[in-house]
């Protein structure tokens, strides 16, 4: 009698769950402007597709090892992730530049958080001819922080354009990313961009102490 | 039926050897004009690779060392002159390919490594022995013959770039020793100078655990390279061109380019390893102190940045132009709360870089918090 129960529990929870799962995506809307995660929240052009809840972990091969790493990144796109996508990242002090093995501190200048940024970009996507075009101090939410931008050519000879904000304090390295086609896209949605850029806040919890790797992640670690 | 068997048999040995013993060397530039089906082909896929190359921007662009390296190349193999292309690969691996088609890539990793023009022509006619003795050709048919590809799993379509950069089997890797030797000393060059090019790269990729899988960073290959020219060294007395002021003054630039490369790649323990050894570093520019220094940075172990800071000093020192370095001593100086240095240094800076200095707006940020 006590295994049926169990057993028609089981079978509703899981008919449940599978009714209601959260959407990856959501379409931004008037009334669901403000995309939020637990380190920062900021708000999303009305139109853009983006990630209903933050990534909290990605996984790198990094030296031929597997390894989980945990983040906070948050996406979003108007016309799919293969054309052009923003993404709103926080990595943690440890493992905040993780391709070149490389943490980072309060004290750390945003000139140097720029260079190794770029240097665990050109390695974590094995793009060494990654060009840096400019590189400027800027502020973002009032603090010091790079903004860069980045080009490269496929091996058709398209051009991609990154451009980059970020910045460094004791909580990790922030970073707001937005990639697209040099050709019609990169100009056309930059200034939704840089919307996002000045709406971007950091919030009080970001100063929470940094979450355990849970026990399942460690097993592809 | 057992007749029938070995008819089959008899046939498809005989048109095996035919097809790997009917392949021979070109002799010249209009000799390649008869290269016609499978061959014709793999030029085609060759042709490919290059638009590949050229159109996504690898080609590292020096007019100047460029033609000195075609000159080079023209020096070696006048008959070929105007088919065979050399171009510089804008990669800081240490490797040089040849295509089947005759355009041969350089790497600027491999141009820094480099003493001297004796030792460029021993790897230049390395690398046109390839396509004279049209070795992507008699791979490819010999893969066809031994299904030894198909069983690797390498798609056939890139077979021929993949052989030509990451190498070629044992047997024509040591034909192309041999021919390329033989034409190093014909042009007048001195061939003790070619053994020391490899003895040098293999140090390095034993030195630095390197694993890519590239023809010069693939170590037994690189030991065999050695012995094979220290066998034909044997044979001949020194003698001839070197050429190490002439190969310096085109190539300056560019060993300090593939420095500062290898250090916005990661790469710093290649820079650490050039740069702290006196042998090695005696034919870098002084500046190169200043990618040493940006290296320990990168590193972090125990007294790196005591060590950086030296290194800096040093390029202060013999480099007294070359901007970065006081954007660098101005950093060291504010971190450590020395305003009066870090200002001087800041200042310095901005008067000796370029207007368009990508960090010029840092520095200025950097002095107005200071004052």
């Amino acid at each position: 009698m006590m295994i049926r129960k169990v057993s028609a529990l089981l079978v509703l929870v899981a008919v449940l769950s599978g009714c209601a799962p959260t959407p990856y995506w959501t379409l931004t809307d008037g009334a669901n402007k403000l995309a939020k995660s637990k380190s920062f929240e900021m708000i999303v052009p009305e139109g853009w597709n983006r990630t209903t809840a933050p990534d909290t972990w990605d996984r790198l091969t990094i030296d031929d090892k597997v390894q989980t790493i945990l983040l906070e990144r948050m996406t979003a796109s108007r016309d799919g992730t293969g054309i052009h996508t923003i993404t709103v990242t926080r990595r943690y002090p440890d493992t905040a530049f993780p391709a070149i093995k490389k943490k980072s501190n309060a004290n750390m200048l945003p000139l140097e958080a720029a260079d190794l940024y770029v240097s665990d970009l050109r390695k974590r996507t094995g793009l060494e001819r990654l060009k840096v075009l400019s590189n400027k101090p800027v502020t973002v939410n009032g603090k010091q922080a790079f903004q860069l931008v980045m080009e490269f050519k496929n091996d058709d000879g398209l051009r991609t354009r990154m451009v980059s904000h970020g910045f460094v304090d004791k909580t990790g390295f922030y970073t707001i990313n937005y990639r697209a086609p040099t050709l019609y896209y990169y100009e056309r949605d930059y200034s939704d961009y840089a919307r996002l850029v000045r709406s971007f806040r950091q919030l009080k919890e970001a100063f929470d102490p940094p979450p355990e790797i849970p026990g399942w992640a460690k097993l592809f670690t | 039926m057992n007749r029938i068997i070995g008819l089959v048999l008899t046939l498809f040995i005989v048109s095996g050897c035919a097809t790997t013993g009917g392949v021979t060397s070109f002799t010249n530039a209009a000799d390649t004009s008869s290269v016609r089906e499978n061959e014709g082909r793999l030029w085609h896929e060759a042709g490919g690779f290059d638009n590949t190359i050229e159109r996504s921007g690898q080609i590292y662009d020096d007019r100047r060392a460029t033609d000195y390296l075609q000159g080079v190349m023209d020096r070696l193999y006048p008959e070929f002159k105007g088919k065979i292309h050399v171009r510089i690969y804008d990669s800081t691996q240490l490797n040089a390919f040849a295509l089947p088609n005759g355009s041969i890539y350089f790497n600027i990793g491999l141009l820094a490594r480099i003493e001297n023009e004796a030792q460029l022509a021993a790897v230049l006619a390395h690398e046109a022995a390839h396509f004279i003795e049209r070795h992507s050709f008699r791979q490819r048919v010999s893969a066809k013959n031994t299904s030894a590809f198909a069983v690797s799993g390498i798609p056939f379509s890139n077979l021929a770039a993949i052989s030509s950069i990451s190498g070629f089997s044992r047997d024509l890797e040591r034909e192309a020793d041999q021919k390329g030797y033989e034409r190093l000393i014909k042009s007048g060059y001195n061939p003790l100078e070619a053994h020391k090019v490899f003895q040098a790269l293999a140090n390095e990729v034993r030195i630095l655990g390197i694993q890519e899988p590239f023809f010069f960073s693939s170590h037994p290959k690189l030991v065999e390279r050695i012995e094979t020219f220290k066998e034909l060294a044997a044979k001949h007395k020194g003698g001839g061109r070197t050429g190490a002021e002439e190969y310096n003054r085109f190539i300056q630039p560019i060993r300090l380019e593939a420095l500062r490369k290898d250090v916005g790649q990661d790469r710093f323990k290649s820079v650490i390893l050039v740069m702290e050894d006196q042998n090695l570093r005696r034919y870098y520019p002084a500046a190169g102190y200043y990618y040493l220094g940006e290296a320990y940075l990168r590193r972090d172990q125990k007294d790196d940045t005591q060590k950086a800071l030296q290194a800096f000093k040093t390029t202060e020192r013999l480099a007294p132009t070359y901007a970065p370095t006081y954007k660098r001593l101005g950093m060291h100086y504010m971190k450590i709360g020395n305003k009066g240095q870090a200002l001087q240094y800041f200042n310095k800076y901005l008067s000796l870089a370029s207007s368009d200095a990508q960090d010029r707006s840092y520095v200025q940020q950097y002095i107005g918090s200071l004052k």
